[in-house]
């Protein structure tokens, strides 16, 4: 269907540092285009994609509900920064009273995708990636709901692909913070991918009330299109599937899912699309099993994106740029590596209470009473849960820390060539920097920051969990860090820990149980 | 997830409780007492019909010998289609219908409602994988107009502006719609509470600043989700402008 754009806006057009590219797509709400940086600014990258969004006073679709959901996209992005998540640079304003149009604009800079899952899937159904994707944007929305967030609006246009054919979440238009176990969302939603006590669900005065089980709901839909081809409920036309959701929620109508689906994503889809939101799964087990099923880890099965996708890959201009951006992303204070926190800088409750949830961040996996530096805490979760491998747990991480450096950032020791806080060899980190999984183009120089040292110890052990040989003797996570001081090929061929590395390996073993909480492994 | 609802013909108790339907359940009526909607008049069958709740719309079955229902649409300006005795399953296209079931001399009219139909929205692919909003209204009818006329003066930019009287919405819209009456608006303005779904009074509802009225909470629920549009406000002035879409 040809539709015009949202927001028109010109090739070359300038705003901020940006020059406006090719459009990328368009919605009910806005447009986004790809963009290029024309000047130089460390903090942000060469190219990304700018979201308009049409607020401005005097353009044609003065809507009230649009301010509404820009608000709330922008404040989930500046809210919340997990690794499954599109990623916001930045949030402008056109100022450009000759284009009225434009004039107003609200602009979001985000991370630039390479597609999205819905033109994978037009042009590849049941992608060979798909239970690797489905294991992402689980993770993804595990990652939301863990923070408090219902995302709303789950479908394959809002999943969207990056460079290394991962997913990510994005488009929170709809996204609504918990408040108690419901929250409000505006009154849209895409009707195959809504659980059916919201197709006709009354609407208060603060909107639709939904639960994070609608976003189960629509998890379960999409991963019975991702791997069958097909819609879940049968029906030729949107109304007639809408239909057989409410016919098969009063129950009298049975579920038949695809004979396609194989055995074990066919119980996590059943459990997905429950009649009734209180029988469906909730996310955490859901993660749990969609791992499980998916079998991730394995790079062989990582997404192959279909060449239509591929785009030459540019080369960062600057190891300096890939550094700010990681710093950007982990938010200011963790490059204070002096060791104060914000707590008492300012002494203000706002920062206290930050500091309090700083403290308490990822409690249920790595124990506050243990003395893990609190600055550290949100770098080292969310790089574990970078890692779609149950063995790289933030407690792994933060014994690997302890045993490489005692958590010291400034650790310098050229002898060895080993720097920072994860004793990174330069040379091994340029392999490791980039989020994308792209080598940078230059050798990084020391001083190695943490926000850039230990992200990439999550890709690296991520990397050797999937190359271990299976069935050597331990456990799998101290054979990992093994790998991490010495290498894979290493470990692999001595058929265990190098006896070498055995006390290394002990010491990590003995804090992997001092920071994991009791009952986790 | 009802998507029908009957209104049963007025009784002497002022009590006509709607019966709502989900898509695929059904609804027979008729003298028996067992029906799902008893008729206690002599004129009417034992078993007079069925209704069954089809998705958006109904379908009408007429299970008497010898009478035929005529389906009116009151809108319509005299639309209606005729259900001739022992046709089953027959469609109705209309948003808000009235089945006339002649008995012995008198008409009873049984009011079916369809609030549920789907219109296309300006700016929404048909197709399902677009974001939906969750309002769908047809510009052209009454219950749009009423809307209009009770969001106008807020619309125009007072926001704060009290809302009018339903004799003033009378007042306003009977240039357009000459036989405009308390009774016609008051009925609208209950049809809307329906159609825009609105949740239950505060009794239900949780505690915490709230608004009064049914009339108040239609317009802030209108104005919020641009369900009505300061462009929208033509169907106020009446002629032309009622032309179908």
């Amino acid at each position: 269907m040809t539709e015009p754009y949202a927001v028109p806006v010109p090739k070359g057009y300038r705003v901020g540092v940006w020059e406006v590219r090719e459009p990328i797509a368009t919605g009910a709400f806005g447009s986004v285009y790809t963009a290029r940086r024309t000047e130089r600014s460390p903090d942000l990258p060469d190219s990304a994609a700018l979201k308009f969004l049409p607020t401005g006073t005097n353009t044609p679709r003065q809507l009230s509900h649009l301010r509404e959901l820009v608000e709330r996209e922008v404040t989930l992005y500046r809210r919340l920064e997990r690794p499954r998540l599109l990623r916001m640079y930045d949030t402008l304003v056109v100022d450009d009273p000759g284009r009225p149009v434009l004039d107003g604009a609200t602009v979001l800079v985000l991370e630039k995708a390479e597609g999205s899952l819905s033109v994978l899937l037009s042009a590849a159904p049941r992608p060979d990636a798909g239970p690797a994707l489905l294991a992402q944007i689980c993770e993804g929305l595990a990652q939301l709901h863990a923070a408090g967030w219902v995302h709303g609006d789950l479908k394959p246009a809002n999943v969207l692909l990056m460079a290394d054919g991962s997913a990510r979440l994005g488009d929170f238009n709809m996204a609504a913070e918990l408040e108690g176990t419901h929250a409000y969302t505006p009154a849209f939603s895409t009707p195959d991918y809504t659980p059916p006590e919201l197709l006709w669900a009354e609407i208060g005065d603060r909107g639709r009330r939904i639960r994070p089980s609608a976003d189960v709901w629509a998890f379960g839909v999409l991963a019975h299109l991702v791997l069958t081809g097909a819609f879940p409920l049968p029906g030729a036309t949107a109304t007639a599937r809408r239909d057989a959701a409410t016919s098969y929620a009063r129950g009298t109508d049975e579920l038949r899912l695809s004979p396609e689906l194989p055995d074990a994503w066919r119980e996590i889809v059943r459990d997905c699309l429950a009649r009734t939101h209180a029988d469906r799964i909730t996310t955490e087990p859901l993660l749990r099993r969609v791992e499980a099923a998916a079998g991730t880890g394995d790079p062989s099965r990582l997404p192959r994106l279909p060449r239509l996708l591929r785009r030459r890959r540019r080369l960062p201009a600057a190891v300096a740029g890939v550094v700010a951006a990681a710093a950007l992303a982990y938010g200011v204070s963790v490059l204070t590596d002096d060791g104060s926190t914000h707590a008492g800088s300012d002494g203000s409750g706002v920062s206290a209470a930050r500091a309090a949830a700083q403290a308490r961040y990822g409690a249920s996996e790595l124990r506050t009473d243990q003395g893990v530096p609190v600055q550290y805490r949100r770098l080292i979760v969310d790089s574990a849960h970078a890692c779609s491998e149950p063995d790289v747990t933030p407690a792994l991480i933060a014994a690997m820390l302890k045993s490489e450096s005692d958590f010291d950032p400034n650790l310098s020791d050229p002898g060895k060539q080993e720097f920072g806080i994860a004793r990174w060899t330069p040379a091994i980190l340029r392999w490791w920097m980039r989020d994308d999984g792209v080598p940078a183009s230059a050798t990084p120089t020391p001083p190695l920051s943490p926000s850039v040292s230990v992200p990439a110890m999550g890709r690296y052990l991520c990397y050797i969990d999937n190359h271990l040989k299976s069935g050597l003797p331990g456990d799998k996570r101290v054979l990992v860090s093994a790998g991490y001081r010495t290498s894979v090929e290493k470990v692999n061929d001595t058929g265990g820990v190098p006896p070498k590395y055995r006390d290394y390996c002990a010491r990590v073993a003995h804090y992997l149980k001092e920071y994991a909480p009791s009952g986790k492994k | 997830m009802y998507s029908i609802i009957v209104v049963p013909p007025p009784t002497t108790e002022d009590d006509r409780q709607q019966i709502r339907l989900a898509p695929g359940e059904r609804l027979s009526f008729g003298r028996a007492p067992g029906s799902g909607l008893p008729i206690p008049h002599d004129g009417v069958s034992r078993r007079a019909g069925e209704i069954v709740a089809q998705g958006t719309f109904w379908i009408l079955s007429n299970l008497s010998a010898r009478q035929t229902y005529v389906v009116e649409n009151p809108e319509g300006a005299g639309e209606h289609i005729k259900v001739g005795p022992g046709r089953l399953d027959a469609p109705v296209p209309f948003e808000f219908s009235r089945i006339v079931l002649p008995a012995a001399g008198d008409l009873l009219p049984v009011e079916v409602w369809a609030p549920r139909h789907d219109y296309l929205d300006d700016d929404a692919e048909p197709d399902g994988e677009a974001t939906a909003a969750a309002f769908s209204v047809d510009r052209t009818k009454r219950y749009f107009a009423v809307l209009a006329a009770l969001c106008e003066s807020r619309l125009r930019g007072d926001p704060h502006a009290p809302l009018p009287t339903v004799d003033q919405v009378v007042d306003r819209l009977r240039p357009a719609w000459p036989a405009a009456s308390r009774t016609s608006v008051q009925w609208n303005i209950d049809y809307l509470a329906v159609k825009l779904r609105l949740k239950p009074g505060p009794e239900s509802a949780d505690p915490g600043p709230r608004l009064n009225g049914k009339k108040e909470s239609l317009v802030s629920l209108a104005l919020r989700f641009d369900v009505v549009r300061e462009d929208d406000l033509v169907v106020l002035s009446g002629s032309a402008s009622r032309a179908a879409r």
